[in-house]
Order: C-alpha cells, then sequence, then structure tokens
C-alpha cells in the first residue's frame, strides 16, 4: 500500500506544480522555492511526518522534504540550545543532501561533460 | 529616412554549418555539419569560435578568394561582447566591425554591408552571424546543466553559423532595398514568450517599409520573419490584420519553419542564425520565391535588466532581396 500511496502523493505534487508551471509566468525556482515553504509549513503542523509516514519515500523524495528537514531541525536545535540553536542545527539533517549533491556533482563534473 | 534603395548591391555567395538537430530537420540541404555540440573543442563558446572560423574559411575557398581580398567583415552574435566573432576574427587582415541586434544581426548587418560597399574603397563586405544553443541559453536563459523545463511559447536557439559575401559584382540575389527598424516594446516581460515580444516591431517595420516604398503587400512573393516561432507568427499575422489593416497571405517564419515537430523545440527555432539558415537551405531553394522580403526579429533584452523587471525592448530590420 505505501508504494501506491508514494506513487500517487509524490505524483500529484509534481501535477500541480506542472499546472503552475503552464499557467502562470513563475519560473522553476519559484516553483521549487514555494514547494520547500509549502513543505515547512506543513511540517509546522505536523502534518509532514504523517506523509511521510503513510508515502514512505513518495514524500521523502521531494523538495518539500527538504522545507521539513529544516524546520524539523531547526525546531530541534531551539529546544536543545535556545535560540542560537536554530542556526546550529537548522542544516543538520538536510546537510547529507547538500553535502552528498556537492560531492557527488564535483566528482561527475571531473568525470564527464555536458550534453544537450 | 528609414527606408534605403540599393543599387548594384549582390548576394554573390554564402556558407552555412549547421548544428546536429538542425542538419535532421526540415533543411533541404546545408553546406557543413557539426555532429555534436563540441565541434573538437573543450567548451561550446570554443566550438562556436570554431564555427565562425570554418564558415569564413569555407567560403573564401568557395568563391576562392585570399583572406586579403575581403575588405570588411561585420558581424555579431549571441555571447556577452560579441565574443565569438571577436575572437574568431583574430588577426584577420580585414577591417572589422562588430555589430548586435540580438536575432536581427544578419539583416542588420546585410544593410551596413551595403552601405559600405557604395564606397569605391571596399568592394567585397563579409557578413558572419552564429549562435550556438548550449552558449545561447547559458547567456539568456539557464546554463543547460540545470535542466530547466521550459513553456510551450518558448523558443530554441538554432546552432548554426553563417557567412555571407557582399558585393557589387553582380551575384545570385540582389539586395535590392531595406528599411532600419525601430526599438519597439510594449510591456511584455517574458522571457519565455519572445515571439510576443519582437511581434510588435517586425509590424511596425514591415508597415512603415511598405509605406515608405508605396508597395502593396502583394509585391513580395513571400515575406519572411525572422524567429518568431510558431506561436509569435499567429500574433503576427492577427496584429498586423488589426492595427496596420495588412493581410498577410505570402507569408513564413523561419523558426517555425526550421524544425520537425518530433524534435520538441516548444514553439521553434530563434537566434540570429536561424533566418539565414532557412533563408539559404530551405526557401531559396524554392525557385518560385523571386521577391523576397526578410524581417529579422531581435529581442534586445538583458538577464540582468530583466531581473530587474524591466519590459523586453525589441527591433526588426527588413531587407528586400531579389533572386537573380
Amino acid at each position: 500500500m505505501i508504494y501506491l500511496n508514494a506513487f500517487l502523493f509524490a505524483g500529484f505534487i509534481c501535477l500541480i506544480c506542472q499546472i503552475v508551471l503552464d499557467n502562470t509566468k513563475l519560473t522553476p525556482g519559484h516553483i521549487t522555492s514555494s514547494v520547500t515553504i509549502i513543505g515547512a509549513i506543513l511540517s509546522y503542523f505536523g502534518i509532514y511526518d504523517k506523509l511521510i509516514e503513510y508515502c514512505g519515500a513518495g514524500a521523502t523524495t521531494l523538495i518539500s522534504n527538504f522545507g521539513h528537514m529544516l524546520y524539523s531541525s531547526g525546531l530541534q536545535g531551539y529546544e536543545e540550545n535556545g535560540f542560537l540553536g536554530i542556526f546550529m542545527k537548522l542544516l543538520c539533517s538536510s546537510g547529507v543532501a547538500i553535502v552528498s549533491v556537492i560531492v557527488f556533482s564535483f566528482v561527475f563534473t571531473l568525470l564527464f561533460k555536458a550534453k544537450d | 529616412m528609414a527606408s534605403l534603395s540599393f543599387n548594384n548591391v549582390f548576394i554573390n555567395e554564402w556558407e552555412t554549418i549547421s548544428g546536429p538537430l538542425e542538419s535532421d530537420s526540415k533543411l533541404k540541404k546545408y553546406d557543413l555539419k557539426m555532429n555534436d555540440y563540441y565541434f573538437y573543442e573543450n567548451t561550446f563558446e570554443q566550438a562556436e569560435i570554431r564555427m565562425q572560423k570554418e564558415v569564413i574559411d569555407s567560403l573564401l575557398k568557395k568563391v576562392n578568394y585570399q583572406k586579403e581580398d575581403i575588405d570588411l567583415i561585420i558581424g555579431g552574435d549571441l555571447l556577452d561582447q560579441i565574443a565569438a566573432t571577436s575572437y574568431a576574427n583574430n588577426n584577420m587582415p580585414s577591417s572589422f566591425l562588430g555589430i548586435y541586434n540580438a536575432c536581427a544581426t544578419f539583416p542588420e548587418s546585410i544593410i551596413i554591408g551595403s552601405m559600405f560597399l557604395n564606397k569605391k574603397s571596399i568592394k567585397n563586405v563579409l557578413s558572419i552571424t552564429s549562435a550556438h544553443n548550449l552558449t545561447a541559453e547559458r547567456q539568456f536563459r539557464y546554463p543547460i546543466e540545470y535542466g530547466s523545463p521550459k513553456p510551450q511559447t518558448s523558443t530554441f536557439t538554432a546552432t548554426s553559423a553563417i557567412s555571407t559575401l557582399l558585393s557589387k559584382n553582380i551575384g545570385k540575389i540582389k539586395i535590392e532595398s531595406a528599411t532600419i527598424g525601430k526599438i519597439t516594446e510594449l510591456g511584455i516581460k517574458d522571457a519565455n514568450n519572445m515571439g510576443a515580444v519582437m511581434v510588435p516591431a517586425a509590424a511596425k517595420t514591415l508597415y512603415e517599409h511598405l509605406n515608405d516604398l508605396k508597395r502593396d503587400i502583394d509585391y513580395y512573393d513571400l515575406i519572411l520573419t525572422g524567429d518568431l516561432g510558431c506561436v509569435g507568427s499567429n500574433i503576427f499575422k492577427e496584429y498586423t490584420e488589426i492595427n496596420y489593416n495588412l493581410k498577410l497571405k505570402k507569408y513564413l517564419d523561419a523558426g517555425c519553419e526550421l524544425y520537425l515537430n518530433s524534435q520538441e523545440t516548444y514553439a521553434g527555432g530563434s537566434g540570429p542564425a536561424c533566418l539565414p539558415l532557412v533563408l539559404f537551405n530551405k526557401i531559396l531553394l524554392n525557385k518560385k520565391y523571386k521577391k523576397i522580403l526578410i524581417i529579422g526579429t531581435g529581442a534586445l533584452h538583458s538577464k540582468t535588466l530583466l531581473n530587474q523587471k524591466l519590459p523586453i525592448p525589441a527591433i526588426a530590420h527588413a531587407v528586400s532581396l531579389e533572386v537573380l
């Protein structure tokens, strides 16, 4: 069941984004940042944890999960170390994605050339 | 004073190179072909420089001229500081004028070249223009590595370089008259709908051309706009009819005539090389067109000013050609 949920949820989000892209003047940059912010808002209401529970990777692979991770690790930092803790912990859980993107991009740039 | 008539100025010969996608498109022939976007170089920008060098060398070989026989080179491209043209003509023995009018660079170079040919000291003028899809994307939109999806109204920069030899010796095509366009802007800010941006400029140039030379629209066998694309050319037909009461019957758009539907190029081709590529490799092969009016259309936008929310100005130059 979780596979079907993952497929339906991620597909639904992509569908909405495509409709927005086709019918408004928003650029892909606008859309990805909006989805990130929506993820953070859903995280505030505790909805995103539920989505991950029901949809698994269908919720975690989307960019909205980045917003969720920013919010939850920022909150964790605040609870542990107060206001400065937000800055200390903000990128804690998303660090794995950010660092791996930088490292792998670097490695692949050395190995391959851009094609059309 | 916007329109000029020329006596005895001819396009003698041309050379085109077409990119990997353009070689398999609706074009009927091409002179040189690139198998990939690198063209034996390390970067796309260097590939564009090489494309220009190749078409110049190949053109000179075709007409059996030495580099010294060319008195003046006029050209431009889409890179910052028109770098491809400047680098490609590095250490050439000819005088050089770099010009930029975005996708209207080709007719602009033809107009300036034809003016100079009235001087006795200038006998042969070489016009050069080029565009490379991947350098232009990086220049005006996003780097291609970003993989940004595009809306259906956006156009696809055609990869090609074209060199054209102009002189007073009777040649294949006579440059009969021309109209220098005016910068026009109706407040459109959408960089993904260049067709709509350039339509007012193109329509104004067409109207002024016909008005100045006291011609009817049926005088021409074909009106060929540069790169309005399939979306823009439909707007153009509607716009000219409503605003200038001109009914376009014998009309084609080079951008819309370039790619096959299966090539997924959104609204069609664009770029300074699109118009001459389609003109030389498709339109002129069709013998029924004798009097052709080409209208090169250029969106003069800058990425920086677009981000500062300024609308996009556009220009269009018209050149009337007679096939001999």
